[in-house]
């Protein structure tokens, strides 16, 4: 599952169509469009909205430990043109001065750049950084629940100094995101890959069910189970473990000493 | 090599953070207040980040040179570790570093100098020699070209008589000690498992044939280096495979030209034993015969002697006694 957190109806309205999500649920505390494997959230502006919007996807989702987050929206810049498609490198929080930095593991090659979230629109543009009003409050959030490199900032550049915010409109903040979504789409893509991969690692311990289905095993020897069958998916990945002789077996203590000896006397093979 | 290179402010300016930036043109720079913003936040993953590391320079405060834990060292009475940089290019399965740190970026302190002020106060502050190992939490040479950490530190190892320095690497980076006179005073120590493990545990790192070409090379031109077997593996056959490593190295070294062999159990301390299997819950090397003692993982006691006596009964065949220092402590 890929969860994106964005601000406004009309930057959203380009992706929605292109990822094909539907069944608009206004029931949350913030519009909610999906499919089998994207979840996008219409949070409205600023760090507050964004937070809660994030927050919500995270108890409402139905695997948001597994899952990848993306905050898309437009930002301005000093002297970055506009239309520019950036990754934030680093997200500051202007009001409270404290700093995050997405670990840039994707491997795609894709424009990165500080980004500093304010309150209000920014029109002097101090530093030669990205302005918006949603990262801050989106980034830490996702961050509770999976790992940072999952989590990831995409600004498109609505406006700069030669281009003043007073002109960015619902608008034309579509218009630079369908001109982008090219690349958001492989920004997509490579999230969903580090996902599968971190994803595979933790669904180890397979044949659970057949374990506990066989007899009754209390919650720390289920614990037990599924260390053992971890070790045995590492030492014997083509022999499934559910056998006659342990079949055999009628109690879970006996179960897991079985197991256990079993594992003990495998030779081990690295590699 | 690296996409983004991540710079503490204080040493934004420092000669040796422009040089290797320099190096690296295309590297998008991003600044830092201090490194542990970058490197220690909890919700990273080190499997992930160690396919595409990123660089982070940074000035070490404090704590520079630190007491090695006891039973660690080769023959000296006072030891210590200091670590010019953290985490490592290569990526051996057993590391530890993979269970002690969150992020698998490279962080090098630049600020040289000021190890080299805190080694001077320690070796001059008692009778006997002190030792300093350097490859403790990275690989002491795997990044020379960029580093230049040997390149610095060996003269200044010259000039420090109550001093010795243990370089230990998996690298067949040596052109900086090849650069210069030897010194009776500096251990390059190599480490080897047997080829068959090195396949499967070591990825990235050099084989065997070209770490031992390096060995022979700095023997050639009067340096005397180290050997280490450490951790030891076990794993079927590894009887045979062993003393094929060991036949393998001594045919090729000069074992009276060679200052030291130390080997070591596979030990994890317990937090970075359940770090590690998470990240890689395939590998057979966790799933092995381990138990636990005083919250370490190691193999179990019996398979544990099996192997560290096999390994020192076959290396006597090679070397003489005064040169083996079984390691008793947790890498």
């Amino acid at each position: 599952m890929i969860n994106i957190v964005m601000a406004f109806p009309g930057e959203a309205r380009p992706l929605i169509d292109c990822l094909g999500l539907a069944g608009r649920d206004t029931r949350g505390p913030a519009t909610l469009y999906r499919n089998e494997t994207h979840r996008l959230v219409i949070a409205g502006a600023g760090k507050i909205r964004a937070a809660a919007a994030t927050a919500w996807l995270q108890e409402t989702g139905p695997d948001s430990r597994h899952a990848a987050w993306l905050n898309i929206g437009i930002a301005g810049h000093a002297s970055r043109p506009v239309g520019s498609g950036v990754l934030a490198h680093r997200i500051t929080d202007h009001g409270t001065g404290k700093s995050w930095y997405p670990p840039q593991a994707h491997g795609l090659t894709m424009a990165t750049d500080n980004l500093i979230t304010v309150d209000k629109p920014e029109t002097g543009y101090p530093e030669n950084a990205l302005y918006d009003m949603e990262a801050a409050g989106f980034y830490p959030v996702a961050c509770r629940t999976t790992t940072a490199e999952l989590v990831q900032c995409y600004k498109v550049v609505s406006d700069n100094r030669d281009n003043p915010v007073a002109g960015v409109t619902p608008k034309s903040g579509a218009a630079l995101i369908v001109d982008r979504l090219a690349e958001i789409t492989k920004l997509l893509t490579a999230l969903d890959k580090l996902r599968a991969a971190v994803s595979a690692r933790r669904g180890s311990a397979n044949n659970l069910a057949q374990f506990t289905n066989h007899c009754h095993f209390t919650v720390s020897q289920q614990h037990q189970l599924e260390k053992l069958l971890a070790r045995w998916d590492a030492l014997l990945p083509e022999q499934p473990p559910w056998c006659d002789e342990l079949q055999a077996q009628q109690q879970a203590s006996h179960v897991l000493h079985w197991l256990e000896q079993h594992l003990n006397s495998v030779p081990v093979r690295l590699g | 090599m690296f996409t983004h290179i991540y710079i503490e402010t204080s040493v934004a300016d420092h000669p040796r953070t422009q040089e290797i930036c320099a190096r690296f043109p295309q590297a998008t720079r991003v600044s830092c207040e201090r490194y542990g913003e970058v490197f220690n936040p909890k919700s990273q993953d080190f499997r992930l980040q160690k396919a595409r590391p990123a660089l982070i320079l940074a000035s070490k405060h404090g704590n520079r040179v630190l007491e090695t834990p006891a039973g660690y060292g080769i023959g000296g009475a006072r030891n210590f570790y200091f670590s010019h940089m953290l985490n490592c290019l290569y990526d051996c399965r057993y590391c530890f570093l993979q269970g002690m740190y969150r992020s698998a970026n490279y962080v090098l302190f630049v600020n040289y100098e000021s190890f080299e002020e805190d080694i001077s106060r320690v070796a001059q502050t008692g009778n006997q020699p002190a030792w300093f190992f350097s490859g403790y939490d990275c690989d002491s040479l795997a990044l020379e070209p960029i580093s230049g950490f040997a390149a610095h530190f060996l003269p200044f190892f010259a000039a420090q008589p109550n001093a010795w320095l243990e370089l230990r690497t998996k690298s067949t980076q040596v052109r900086a000690l090849l650069n210069r006179e030897p010194l009776a005073n500096t251990v390059v120590a190599f480490s080897f498992t047997p080829r068959e493990m090195h396949r499967s545990l070591e990825h990235r790192v050099p084989t065997v044939e070209k770490r031992l070409d390096a060995m022979v090379q700095l023997q050639q031109a009067g340096w005397l280096p180290g050997v280490r077997f450490d951790p030891l593996i076990y794993q079927q056959g590894y009887q045979a495979q062993y003393r094929e490593l060991f036949s393998e190295i001594f045919r090729r070294l000069d074992a009276d030209r060679l200052h030291s062999v130390s080997l070591g159990p596979f030990r994890l301390p317990r937090g970075y034993f359940k770090a590690i299997s998470r990240l890689y819950p395939d590998e057979p090397l966790f799933a092995g015969p381990l138990a636990e003692t005083a919250g370490m993982l190691s193999y179990r006691q019996d398979l544990e002697h099996e192997l560290t006596g096999f390994c020192i009964e076959e290396l006597r065949y090679h070397v003489p006694e005064a040169l083996l220092f079984p390691c008793t402590v947790a890498a």
